[in-house]
C-alpha cells in the first residue's frame, strides 16, 4: 500500500474516530443537552462513516456507492441547517424559544440564499464532462454555500445582541465554517476530473473542523457573572431615572 | 466575470471573515463578561423628537429648506438615542437571561419575560434605526417615531422588578 492511499485513508477515518471522542467529551461535561442537535450530528456522520466505510470494503457498484453518498451527504446537511438553528437559538436558549417571526425570518433568508446558490452551482456543474453523473449533488453543493452565509448571520447575530459566543457556539460555528465554507473554493478550481483529489481537499478540512470542535468542547463555558447585586442595583437606580425623566 | 471566479472570491472573503472573527474572539477570551454599563437616556426628549404634532408644528412655521435641515437635525438626535435604547435593551437582555438561569422560581419566570422583551425591544430599535436612516435622505416624506419608549419604559419597570424579588 503506498504512502498516498494511507494518507487518504487516515484522512478519511482518523476524524470520524475523532467524532466519538468530541461526543464522549460532550457528554462527560454535560454539553449534548445544550446542544442536542450538534451532538446528534455527531453519531450521525460517525454511522455515515461506518455505512460509506463498509459499502467501500465490500466493493459495491459505483452507482450505488454514489445513491448512499447522496442521501446520506443530504442527511449532513439537514443536520447542519438544524445546528444552524440551534446557534441562533443558543443566546437565549435557557430564556426563550426561538419565536415564530425569527424561525420564519430566518426560513425566508435561508430559502433566498439557497435559490441564489442553486442558480451557481447548477450553472458550473453543466460545464463539467461527466455532469450526467454528478448533477444530483447540485442541490447538496447549493445547500453548502447557503450554510457559507447563514454561518456569517451566526456570528453577526451575536455582535448584534452584544452576547459573547459561548467557546462551545463558537467552536461549532468555526468547524461548520471550515467546512461549508470550502466548498466554493473546491467548486472554482476542482474539475470533475479531478475527483480525488477534490475528495482529499474535503476530508483535510473536514479533519481541521473536527479537531477545532475536539478543542472547544473541552475548554470551560464562562460562569455568567452578569446576575450579582452590583448589576441589580444599578437597574434599580437606573429605573427610578427612568421614572424621574417620565413622571417630573 | 466568471462564476469560478466569484465563486473562488466568495470563499476567499468568507474565510478571511472566519479569521478576523476568531481573531476578535480570541483576543477577548479570558475577559471579565461586559458589565452592561447603561446609558442615561432621557425619555421625553426623546419622544419630543419624534412627536408628530412638534413636527407638524415645525413643517408649518418653517420654509421648505429650514424644516428639511432642522428636521436632518432632529432625526440625527432620535438616532442617538435610538442606539442608546439598543444598547441599553442588550444589557438586559443579558440581566435577564443571567436570571433566567437563578434557582428562584419567580426570578426565573421575570428573568425570561425581561429577555424577551428586550429581545423584542432591540429587534425594533434596529427597524428603527433603519426607518431613521431612510428618514434623513428624505426628511419631508418619512418622519421619525418614538413608538419604542413604551417598550422601554416596560422592560426598564421589570428590571427594577427584579431587583425587588431578588432582595425578598
Amino acid at each position: 500500500m503506498d504512502v498516498l492511499r494511507l494518507a487518504w485513508l487516515y484522512l478519511w477515518i482518523a476524524p470520524h474516530l475523532l467524532l466519538i471522542l468530541v461526543a464522549v467529551l460532550m457528554v462527560r461535561n454535560g454539553r449534548q443537552r445544550d446542544f442536542p442537535i450538534f451532538f446528534s450530528y455527531l453519531l450521525y456522520e460517525f454511522l455515515q462513516f461506518v455505512v460509506i466505510f463498509s459499502i467501500w470494503c465490500l466493493e459495491a457498484p459505483h452507482p450505488m456507492w454514489l445513491r448512499t453518498d447522496e442521501v446520506l451527504r443530504g442527511g449532513s446537511v439537514v443536520f447542519r441547517f438544524a445546528m444552524i438553528q440551534e446557534m441562533i437559538a443558543a443566546p437565549f436558549s435557557h430564556s426563550i424559544p426561538m419565536g415564530k417571526i425569527m424561525t420564519r425570518m430566518l426560513n425566508w433568508g435561508t430559502g433566498f440564499l439557497v435559490v441564489i446558490s442553486l442558480v451557481s452551482v447548477e450553472y458550473l456543474y453543466r460545464q463539467l464532462p461527466n455532469y450526467g453523473l454528478l448533477k444530483n449533488y447540485v442541490v447538496i453543493e447549493a445547500c453548502n454555500i447557503t450554510q457559507c452565509g447563514l454561518i456569517v448571520g451566526v456570528f453577526l447575530w451575536h455582535r448584534f445582541l452584544g452576547v459573547r459566543m459561548s467557546p462551545t457556539v463558537f467552536g461549532i460555528a468555526l468547524g461548520m465554517g471550515l467546512i461549508v465554507g470550502s466548498e466554493p473554493y473546491m467548486l472554482a478550481f476542482v474539475t470533475g476530473t479531478r475527483l480525488i483529489s477534490r475528495d482529499s481537499l474535503q476530508m483535510a478540512v473536514f479533519n481541521v473542523a473536527v479537531l477545532v470542535w475536539l478543542y472547544f468542547v473541552q475548554v470551560r463555558e464562562p460562569s455568567d457573572s452578569d446576575f450579582n447585586g452590583a448589576q441589580l442595583l444599578r437597574v434599580r437606580d437606573w429605573a427610578e431615572g427612568v421614572g424621574r425623566i417620565t413622571r417630573p | 466575470m466568471n462564476l469560478q471566479i466569484i465563486l473562488a472570491i466568495v470563499a476567499i472573503l468568507f474565510f478571511l471573515f472566519l479569521i478576523v472573527m476568531s481573531w476578535q474572539w480570541l483576543s477577548t477570551r479570558g475577559e471579565a463578561a461586559p458589565a452592561g454599563e447603561l446609558i442615561p437616556v432621557d425619555l421625553e426628549a426623546f419622544q419630543n423628537l419624534t412627536d408628530p404634532e412638534e413636527e407638524q408644528f415645525l413643517r408649518t412655521s418653517l420654509s421648505p429648506p429650514e424644516f428639511r435641515s432642522v428636521q436632518r437635525i432632529r432625526i440625527r438626535a432620535a438616532k442617538l438615542y435610538v442606539v442608546a435604547l439598543s444598547d441599553n435593551a442588550g444589557s438586559m437582555m443579558r440581566l435577564g437571561n443571567s436570571a433566567s438561569l437563578q434557582a428562584d422560581q419567580a426570578i426565573v419566570a421575570l428573568g425570561r419575560d425581561i429577555a424577551k422583551r428586550a429581545l423584542s425591544l432591540k429587534m425594533w430599535c434596529a427597524v428603527l434605526q433603519l426607518r431613521l436612516t431612510a428618514a434623513l435622505v428624505f426628511p419631508t416624506i418619512l418622519s421619525p417615531t418614538g413608538g419604542i419608549a413604551d417598550q422601554y419604559l416596560a422592560v426598564t419597570y421589570m428590571a427594577a422588578k427584579l431587583h425587588a424579588e431578588a432582595a425578598a
